[in-house]
């Protein structure tokens, strides 16, 4: 038995020393394809939630994201839903939008923005409730992932805080 | 007192060459992509990058001293790796913070510490609780699927050596734990190493909780010579704050003065997770009872208290150890002997000692190689 027990054992270091050896040529690549292939995503948080439906606006398009909830209490992050428009270099100086986040046919939130011609330079966005659906926002740039504007290669997106309760 | 025997005679330089020759074929395979780039400087640092490698795994293999030559490479890890990664994030960004927009486009690379407390998130809503993307893409090639393919991978080669061969964090407080001579303080309460325990079960049930990962957020000390969040507010100044003061404190200060690593011995959350995996690696260290002279030399040696006097008395080490060797160099009596599990302890501890630096080695060439050779040819590339 002790016998066996040591044959094992020195199969076994012999076989780390051939995975050590395989690793960058081989398993290295089907372990990530593996992560890969269990299909988690990165947090909606960082990425935004799925698109809910868009809206073509000349020369641009406007997507109304599904709506990112608190997945409970202690979740860091607030309810908040994404708006995104792009191309930004299509959009008009000063943007003002009045939406219909949920669908059911009356605008929402009035959101305004206007797009320094410095693309270095910090926006801000206001949204004005129409329904009680979100909460309001002035000036805001980059507080946080809840309440935040930013360009994202050709895309600004905003994202505004859910009311509590919604 | 009983007799301190002589320490093990140096190998032949012939037969040093030749248990070293596979770890020069190695190498070269691993570099020979670099030596065909065109860049003189990308050379150069290969070349250098093989010769030193190779040159430590000769010295381990003529002086059959382990720690001492993985100390060289482990603590040039440790230094280099800021230089070429602060390199990289200042020639992409400016600057060592992260925009809050490099998050949301998923251009930040990811940190194999928050794999701990990326699990319950997971577990529950399948999502990745870190910025980044899932596959590599050409802004962010450190993907999560290819750092967590790199850990699973390194997990199954080195398991809790991994801190010992792998972590370029660790490698900055073992460089600062060599310069003085002597420890200035020597007696440290063994039940200090539980604290990264308790780290770890917080960060998780924290991470859990709050969908965010709360070590690197709160924590992480190594963020101030990586890259953190914009200080934009109170909160952001505050975490700034404790990054720095945990950097100097843990990571410069206390290893200067117990020449011991003592982050990852109090705080490290990943290394307590990598313990876990202690169990089921096929390499360890055991103290050969009827040679010891319980002269503590081990236990005074080791960098993350890894052996107690109890673990001495049965002659094993603790969960938390990495293999690093200093042990076994230290013993005047060589009772400390590297083992592989099922076999009889100190029956081929030579063998042991080869089959395992054989794949630590290689992981540690392909991994902490190619980071080695990135910095320095920045360097040489400001020289040429």
């Amino acid at each position: 038995m002790n016998r066996l027990k040591s044959i094992l054992g020195q199969l076994a270091a012999a076989l780390t020393v051939l995975a050590a050896v395989l690793t960058p040529f081989l398993l290295m690549d089907r372990f990530a394809h593996g992560v890969a292939a269990t299909g988690v995503q990165v947090d909606p948080v960082y990425t935004g939630p799925p698109p809910r439906f868009t809206l073509d606006r000349p020369g641009y398009r406007i997507t109304v994201h599904e709506p990112l909830r608190k997945r409970w209490a202690l979740d860091r992050i607030s309810s908040y839903v994404q708006i995104t428009w792009a191309p930004a270099a299509a959009l008009p100086p000063e943007v003002s939008e009045s939406l219909d986040l949920n669908g059911d046919g009356a605008p929402d939130v009035a959101v305004h923005f206007a797009i320094p011609r410095d693309l270095t330079a910090a926006l801000r966005f206001d949204a004005q409730p129409l329904t009680g659906l979100t909460e309001p926002v002035r000036g805001a740039s980059r507080d946080n992932f809840s309440r935040i504007i930013a360009r994202l290669g050709d895309r600004i997106i905003v994202r505004i805080p859910l009311a509590s309760g919604h | 007192m009983a007799e301190k025997s002589l320490p093990a005679p140096p190998r032949s330089v012939g037969r040093s060459i030749l248990l070293t020759l596979p770890v020069l074929l190695w190498s070269l395979l691993m570099f020979s992509r670099a030596f065909q780039m065109p860049g003189r400087a990308q050379q150069l640092a290969a070349a250098v990058t093989l010769v030193f490698m190779v040159g430590l795994f000769f010295l381990m293999m003529r002086t059959r001293e382990t720690y001492r030559w993985r100390r060289w490479f482990f603590a040039s890890l440790g230094f280099l790796f800021p230089v070429g990664f602060l390199w990289q994030l200042y020639a992409l960004r400016g600057s060592m913070s992260i925009p809050i927009e490099k998050m949301l486009s998923g251009d930040t690379p990811f940190c194999f510490l928050a794999i701990p407390m990326m699990l319950i998130p997971a577990a529950l809503t399948r999502t990745v609780i870190f910025p980044g993307s899932i596959l590599p893409t050409a802004s962010n090639p450190h993907s999560i699927a290819v750092m967590v393919g790199l850990w699973f991978a390194a997990t199954l080669i080195l398991g809790k050596a991994w801190c010992a061969y792998g972590c370029f964090f660790g490698g900055i407080e073992e460089g600062f734990a060599a310069f003085p001579k002597k420890a200035r303080i020597k007696d440290i309460n063994p039940r200090w190493r539980w604290a990264p325990w308790a780290v770890l079960a917080a960060v998780v049930l924290l991470a859990g909780a709050t969908f965010e990962p709360v070590y690197c957020t709160w924590l992480c000390p190594f963020k101030t010579v990586t890259e953190y969040a914009e200080v934009r507010s109170i909160e952001s100044a505050i975490q700034a704050g404790i990054f720095l003061s945990l950097f100097f404190g843990l990571v410069v200060i206390l290893p200067f003065l117990t020449k011991k690593r003592t982050q990852c011995a109090f705080l490290c959350p990943f290394g307590a997770f990598q313990s876990l995996f202690s169990k089921i690696h096929i390499f360890d260290i055991r103290i050969q009872r009827d040679k010891c002279l319980d002269c503590v030399a081990c236990r005074r040696s080791c960098p993350t208290l890894a052996l107690t006097d109890e673990s001495v008395a049965q002659g094993k080490t603790l969960l938390e150890c990495m293999r690093c060797g200093a042990c076994v160099d230290a013993c005047p009596k060589q009772a400390a002997v590297w083992h592989i599990k099922g076999t009889e302890a100190g029956a081929h501890p030579e063998r042991a000692r080869l089959l395992f630096l054989y794949g630590a080695w290689a992981f540690a060439t392909m991994f902490g190689g190619s980071i080695l050779a990135n910095s320095l040819e920045r360097i040489v590339g400001l020289v040429m």
